[in-house]
């Protein structure tokens, strides 16, 4: 059978159809005009999903590039002074070979011993360089000076301090020699509230870094804890009782100069990727930790046997500069290491950034060419169903009746 | 067999060919109306006569109701599009600029300050960065609240609405048991159930129902359980009520107006506007809502208690980050005391005054926090967006295949009901021709009866 046409059917057929083509290009329009093919999260949800977390990815990138570009920084400053140093030590093994010998007088001897204190303040001063803010040389101390100017001749327990905000205000003493072999941060931290005989704390070592603390134990009546390693804490109650996360700290240092701690400075250049990029002034610059020589103590050394006239000493003092600007020589090498693998953790993040720069473009760019070809299809087609539109008047059978 | 029997024909004759040719006139007059039923007249033979036997509203039942059908997926469609598209509206991250973007600037400031744990900058840059963070998360959360009410101060006007088309198809059920089945006005019987066939359709559009033709003319309308609507004369109306909804006590839902125990019948309503409107504010807004507060909550939960582990500069151990009292997407901040204070940050992981706490705090957007451990936050945001991005797209799909469906089956009533001003004038011609020859036929008898008339005088 013959479908019947209504007046209705005609004209919402034709209207539907002009709505159809003009939806379409305005989609293609919509394109044109943004460059893009993902508008909104509908256009494509899975390339949406996708491009927010390549999003992230390419911020994380970023982040830890800067953070490597710092440590590059870092680095070459470090690297600049250890030559600087390794400059000192060459004048002073000089100086050394030059007065070990028969034609040297106590009066060159003597007068080179001041040459000696000029070198030991320059290196003094090479090893207490500051970059933005933070001691190059200090450990992870590196608010704390590096070396301190006059030498401890034995170590030492040092005073306890407090955190601003605790709540126990009665006076806290610290008693004992400090036998450990480095310089180190102890914390106490109060868990259980209470007087003095019943409020319970912890103890760290490594200046309260989460997972270092020792079991709990209970403060004696008598205020006296041990810390360990020789090293006594003693609290004598005020007014308020220890509190839950009062804090309280000393740092322990070994005889020298040394004020920073052996610990090294880190950044992220990676997902889960931490990297150390200080290097202690302990392994550089002390026989503690990592570090084999002495050099203060070295240079130390060679002033007074040049003040006292001792060519024996001053020539064992040579082979002791040897081996410092080997420890110095060591310590270049192992920034020139570093700076490598930074160099190339960089190149990868650069590539990788490049192709997630590519997977986001391919993602939600327009391809011109076809959003353009596409574009004058639908032109044709909103042509099409106007040029219908103005004809369909035209056709009824009115037309052929008198 | 007389004279004046003929004449009688050629009345009966004249009079159903005016009564077609009127009717014609009544078709084509309303060629554009909405909803019209064409009318045809069914000419019957009367013993040697004619009358117009009846006026035919010429409809096929059947697709009457396949349109109903349709209504109601058009109408659920409908509203659920709109709102949705608003949701994505406020997801719309595909410039950047919105929680991914301030996510990764959280993030990144925390490692900027732990390459330099004491700066007073970095510090700043990241109370700033969260500040705006949170206050992102507020927006989002209040603007899918906002659609959640505006929705919802909807259901009372559609509930109405459908009160007022069920008693006004009463009324016409009345009008129309009134008049009888023999109604002397036939196209005032057919206008009356064209207007009811409308209210029917309109209101499929806003609920889901079903219908029956009832043996006097009248409908009865039932809903989806088989509660009645409608009952012939007799109308039960809907109503809403407050402080029952379990998500929020503002929230409306619907009941029967006359049931005691003023039970829920939300479950009952499956599709039309009210259900599409019922299913976005309860449904998906709430479900984006919940995900957003998840990931708020893991935010303030992670960051306070890895913030807690380190010190600050004045080597205290570490409090709130993220006031921890508040913990939901609407209300997420940061805590007053890091505000008042940005020497609160505990940047380092011991009393050193290192950086290795905010170093912690920047990886845990590489930790698989979400989904069970199968995600990171920002990887949980993004499936967020992903996913409105799908549904809006399956909604618009599946709204653009109703529609076209919908145009299909009105082209079908078209065919069937609608009005061909070609037809309706070949109609014209044909009845002309009838009641031109009717004229004929009465000047012809007229004639004969003269002849006898003559022959008697």
């Amino acid at each position: 059978m013959v479908m019947r046409i209504s007046e209705n059917m005609k004209f919402n057929t034709i209207v539907e159809s002009m709505f159809k083509s003009q939806d379409n290009y305005n989609k293609l329009s919509e394109q044109v005009g943004s460059l893009k093919k993902l508008n909104k999260p509908s256009d494509d949800p899975i390339g949406m999903n996708k491009v927010l977390n390549l999003r992230e990815s390419k911020a994380s990138i970023k982040q830890y590039t800067r953070n490597i570009e710092g440590s590059e920084s870092w680095l070459t400053i470090t690297e600049s002074k250890l030559m600087a140093v390794s400059d000192i030590l060459l004048k002073a093994r000089e100086v050394a070979v030059a007065q070990g010998t028969g034609t040297s007088s106590e009066v060159t001897r003597s007068s080179e011993a001041a040459t000696i204190q000029q070198l030991t303040d320059e290196l003094l001063s090479l090893a207490n360089t500051k970059y933005g803010g933070s001691y190059l040389f200090s450990g992870t101390k590196s608010k704390d000076i590096s070396f301190s100017s006059s030498i401890r001749p034995s170590a030492e327990t040092g005073a306890p301090d407090v955190a601003d905000e605790n709540t126990f205000d009665g006076t806290v003493a610290s008693s004992g020699d400090y036998t450990g072999i480095a310089n180190k941060t102890y914390v106490v931290k109060i868990i259980d509230s209470g007087v003095l005989g019943a409020a319970t704390y912890q103890v760290s070592s490594e200046g309260g870094k989460a997972g270092s603390w020792s079991a709990t134990g209970t403060v004696p009546a008598n205020g006296q804890i041990s810390l360990g390693e020789g090293m006594n804490m003693t609290f004598t109650a005020g007014l308020s009782d220890l509190t839950s996360d009062d804090i309280f700290y000393l740092n322990a240092k070994t005889a020298g100069n040394y004020n920073g701690n052996g610990g090294e400075l880190t950044i992220d250049i990676g997902e889960g990727t931490s990297f150390a990029y200080s290097i202690s002034g302990e392994a550089v610059f002390t026989n503690k930790g990592e570090g084999e020589v002495d050099i203060f103590n070295v240079l130390n050394k060679l002033k007074g046997a040049l003040e006292n006239n001792e060519p024996d000493i001053i020539r064992t003092c040579i082979d002791e500069i040897k081996s410092s600007a080997d420890q110095i020589t060591k310590n270049i090498s192992k920034c020139g290491t570093k700076k490598n693998r930074l160099e190339l953790a960089k190149s990868n993040l650069t590539d990788l950034d490049m192709n997630y720069t590519e997977l986001i473009s391919n993602t939600e760019d327009a391809d011109m060419a076809e959003v353009i070809t596409g574009l004058a299809m639908k032109e044709a087609a909103l042509q099409a169903s106007y040029a219908t539109a103005s004809k369909i008047g035209n056709l009824t059978i009115l037309d052929f009746l008198r | 067999m007389s004279g004046v029997n003929a004449l009688n024909i050629a009345k009966d004759a004249l009079f159903s060919h005016q009564t077609a040719i009127n009717l014609t006139g009544t078709n084509i007059a309303n060629a554009n109306t909405e909803g019209y039923t064409r009318q045809r007249p069914i000419f019957n033979n009367l013993d040697q006569s004619v009358e117009i036997g009846k006026i035919e509203r010429v409809y096929d039942k059947f697709l009457e109701n396949q349109i109903n059908e349709q209504m109601h997926h058009l109408g659920y469609g409908e509203a659920k599009r709109d709102e949705l598209s608003r949701i994505e509206m406020i997801f719309n991250e595909a410039d950047g600029g919105g929680i991914n973007e301030a996510l990764n600037q959280f993030w990144s400031a925390w490692e900027d300050l732990s390459a330099n744990p004491a700066g007073q900058a970095e510090k700043q840059a990241l109370v700033s960065i969260s500040q705006s963070l949170t206050a992102m998360f507020r927006s989002y959360s209040n603007e899918i609240i906002s659609i959640q009410d505006n929705v919802n101060a909807q259901i009372p006007y559609l509930v109405d609405e459908v009160n007022n088309h069920a008693s006004d198809i009463a009324d016409i059920n009345t009008s129309i048991i009134k008049a009888g089945k023999n109604a002397v006005n036939e196209t005032g019987i057919n206008s009356l159930k064209d207007q009811r066939a409308n209210l029917l359709s309109d209101m499929a559009r806003v609920i889901d129902f079903h219908y029956i033709e009832n043996s006097d003319d009248s409908i009865s309308v039932f809903l989806s359980n088989g509660m009645p609507l409608v009952e012939g004369e007799q109308v039960w109306e809907l109503d809403v009520v407050t402080e029952n909804h379990s998500s929020n006590p503002s929230f409306y839902d619907v009941i029967l107006k006359d049931d005691a125990d003023k039970e829920v019948i939300n479950s009952i309503i499956n599709n039309g506007s009210l259900a599409g409107f019922l299913g976005v504010r309860d449904t998906v807004a709430q479900s984006y809502l919940e995900r957003l507060n998840t990931i708020a909550s893991t935010l303030v939960t992670q960051i306070n208690a890895q913030h807690k582990l380190g010190y600050d500069m004045n080597k205290n151990l570490g409090g709130d980050f993220f006031d921890s009292t508040k913990t939901l997407a609407k209300n997420i901040e940061v805590s007053s005391v890091i505000l008042s204070d940005i020497n609160k940050i505990a940047v380092s992981e011991t009393v050193n005054g290192d950086g290795g706490n905010a170093s912690r705090l920047g990886s845990i957007k590489d930790e698989l926090l979400m989904d069970n451990g199968h995600s990171t936050i920002n990887n949980y945001y993004a499936s967020i967006v992903g996913s409105i991005g799908q549904d809006v797209e399956d909604v618009n799909r599946d709204f653009d295949r109703q529609t076209s469906l919908m145009t299909q089956l009105a082209n079908r009533k078209e065919g069937v009901s609608g009005v061909s001003i070609d037809e309706e004038m070949m109609n014209l011609i044909r009845f002309q021709t009838g009641y031109n020859a009717a004229a004929k036929f009465f000047s012809t008898s007229d004639e004969l009866i003269n002849t006898l008339m003559n022959l008697v005088n």
